[in-house]
């Protein structure tokens, strides 16, 4: 390497790192400060360390309500996720696999998902007459039905390639139709389920403006939406609210460490081997 | 084991005719081969035989059964894919089980006939080993597995061994022959290859624009082919066919004789002509004369028959090897 490239790397580099981990730094440091120490909202090093204090004043606050997010975001999460997948990659299934004359009309319609945005007051109007509004499950309802179409698509041109052969092939041992997609398919859709997984989830995990929307009320409040309640209660306490920002981003965060490798290759992977 | 009958089979695909009334009776322990050039309809009818597509009309009869409208499951065939059609997932074992498990066998009875094929077949060692693991040759193993253990009625073969090297390919014929002997079952085998059609039929069936040229066996069709696209398809190099005055002689519309049946001499003969081009195949030698009245005539000599680019050469056709074909 030249003198030159290695001058630009190392700048890139730092130009990267001030640009992605200052935020973080900047939350994990007013985090742990005393709430006069915050309201400076300097990247100066705390005095003292109150990661604890801070950190259980923010679970008991309003009443435990964050523990009750948590569980609230995770019920919505796994919820829609299940019922996500499991559709997305049946529905993907059937319209990469059996063409019919419908095709271009459902091509239209996933389409429309992705383009058109969804009308709030409509779609409250139409959870309030199916009795599904401010309920869990009618959350769970609109989050796979936001993330349908991309899901469909994700799951359609990875099942292009797998040969339509091994379909046949199951067809001549004798599988029914059900028995190809679950037998046969449906093990080697795993790179692709795995990504729209955790894409998904965490999507869904930290949305904010949809349960604004659709799942007012305290019982229901989703982790993002502490941040909101909180903001007005602790503006007088941003290291309060930075470390609920803490709180609320790990578990993406860790998903990301922890499945980057995955992600790519579901994204990436196309051809069965074998 | 069962018969195969097939009455005035037609397709289309869209609007478009592919097979045009197709009428086969495939023997009961017969080895047929369908050959003939790519896009004629081999497949689409091994297809329709598999039950994997339906005729547009026509009948199909297997066992003496009407299977017409029956699913794949219940006309008793086993398929071989040309890509082996392997299950990624499972390993041999389960590859090769997969279609006695979904017929719920209970477990000692499909490990034990999987145990069986694979002996028969010399996969014992790799049972345990998933699909991407194998070589070509073993995947086509495990692909004819999975058809045996089923103990089929019918096998249906699609281009099996296409995607094999010459070599691979050669032992494979003889190992499916074999394989033939043994089960003694009804196979019918698709290829657009006519060395493997020669080499292990019992029966060929010329298939060419969606309707049969010639039914029969490799010796008839060798020695008396019906129509000139049999006598041009059968037959390596293929055979010498010329229009016009020499076929006229004869009253036919074409006049056909093969490479090997001309024989060659440097002083006199029935054609004159030059040499074109020579190809040494070490055993044998073809060589592509240029003659004045009738165009590129292909003979095929001994190896070691001494010829040169450019030389004046004579070609005489053996006596009762030639083959005078109407259109
Ligand atoms: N599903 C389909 N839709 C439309 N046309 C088809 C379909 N399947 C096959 N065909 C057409 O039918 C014709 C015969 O195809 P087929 O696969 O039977 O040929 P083949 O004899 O097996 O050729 P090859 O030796 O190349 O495998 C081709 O012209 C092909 O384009
Ligand atoms: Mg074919």
């Amino acid at each position: 390497m030249k003198r030159q490239q290695v001058i630009i790397g190392i700048v890139a580099l730092v130009l990267g790192v001030l640009l992605f981990a200052t935020p973080f730094m900047f939350i994990g440091i007013t985090a742990v400060k005393s709430a006069a120490e915050a309201s400076h909202l300097g990247l100066s090093l705390p005095s003292k360390w109150l990661f604890w204090e801070n950190f259980m004043a923010v679970i008991k606050a309003r009443n435990y309500m964050l523990l009750l997010a948590y569980f609230n975001s995770t019920v919505i999460t796994v919820g829609a996720i299940s019922l996500l997948a499991v559709s997305a990659a049946m529905i993907g299934y059937v319209i990469q696999r059996r063409p019919s004359k419908w095709n271009g009309f459902i091509y239209a319609l996933i389409l429309a998902g992705l383009m058109i945005p969804p009308a709030v007051v409509p779609t409250i109007w139409l959870l309030k007459e199916l009795h599904l509004f401010k309920t869990l499950h009618g959350m769970i309802l609109i989050q796979v039905a936001y993330g349908l179409s991309f899901s469909v698509l994700l799951f359609r041109s990875f099942i292009a390639s797998i040969p339509r052969d091994l379909d046949e092939a199951a067809i001549i041992d004798g599988a029914k139709p059900w028995q190809v997609f679950f037998k046969v398919i449906l093990p080697l859709l795993k790179p692709i389920t795995i990504t729209v997984v955790l894409v998904q989830s965490v999507t869904i995990f930290n949305d904010f403006t949809n349960p604004l929307y659709y799942l007012p009320g305290k019982d229901n409040v989703t982790v993002q939406l502490t941040l909101y309640n909180f903001q007005s209660q602790f503006s007088s306490q941003m290291n309060l609210l930075f470390m609920n920002i803490l709180l609320v981003t790990i578990p993406p965060l860790i998903m990301f460490i922890f499945f980057n490798k995955q992600i790519v290759k579901g994204m990436t992977a196309g051809a069965v081997k074998g | 084991m069962a018969s195969v009958k097939l009455k005035n089979i037609h397709k289309e695909f869209n609007g478009v005719k592919i097979l045009k009334g197709i009428d086969l009776d495939v023997n009961d322990g017969e080895f047929c081969v369908f050959v003939g050039p790519s896009g004629c309809g081999k497949s689409t009818l091994l297809r329709i035989i598999s039950g994997l597509d339906d005729a547009s009309s026509g009948e199909i009869e297997i066992a003496d059964k009407d299977v017409t409208h029956a699913d794949p499951i219940d006309r008793g065939i086993a398929m071989v894919f040309q890509s082996y059609a392997l299950y990624p997932h499972l390993t041999v074992r389960d590859n090769i089980g997969f279609g006695l498990s979904l017929a719920k066998r209970p477990k000692n009875e499909i490990n034990e006939r999987v145990n069986t094929a694979a002996k028969m077949l010399q996969l014992e060692a790799l049972l345990d080993r998933k699909p991407k693991d194998l070589s070509g040759g073993q995947r086509q193993r495990v692909a004819i597995g999975r058809a045996i253990v089923r103990n089929p009625e019918v096998f249906l073969f699609d281009e099996p061994l296409s995607n094999l090297d010459a070599a691979l390919r050669s032992k494979m014929r003889l190992e499916l022959t074999e394989l033939h002997a043994e089960l003694n079952a009804t196979m019918i085998y698709v290829t657009h290859d006519q060395i493997e059609a020669m080499t292990m039929a019992d029966k060929i069936v010329v298939l060419n624009a969606g309707h049969v040229e010639q039914v029969g066996t490799p010796m008839e069709l060798y020695h008396h082919p019906k129509t000139p696209f049999v006598a041009g398809f059968i037959g390596s190099p293929k055979m010498n066919l010329f229009e016009g005055q020499t076929a006229q002689e004869h009253g036919a519309d074409i006049y056909g004789i093969r490479p090997e049946h001309l024989t060659l001499s440097t002083q006199t003969g029935k054609w004159q002509g030059v040499i074109k081009h020579i190809e040494h195949l070490g055993a044998d030698v073809i060589v592509h004369i240029q003659v004045q009245a009738l165009g590129t005539l292909v003979a095929r000599a001994d190896g070691d028959f001494a010829v040169t680019t450019g030389s004046e050469i004579y070609a005489t056709p053996q006596q009762g090897r030639e083959h005078f074909l109407s259109k």
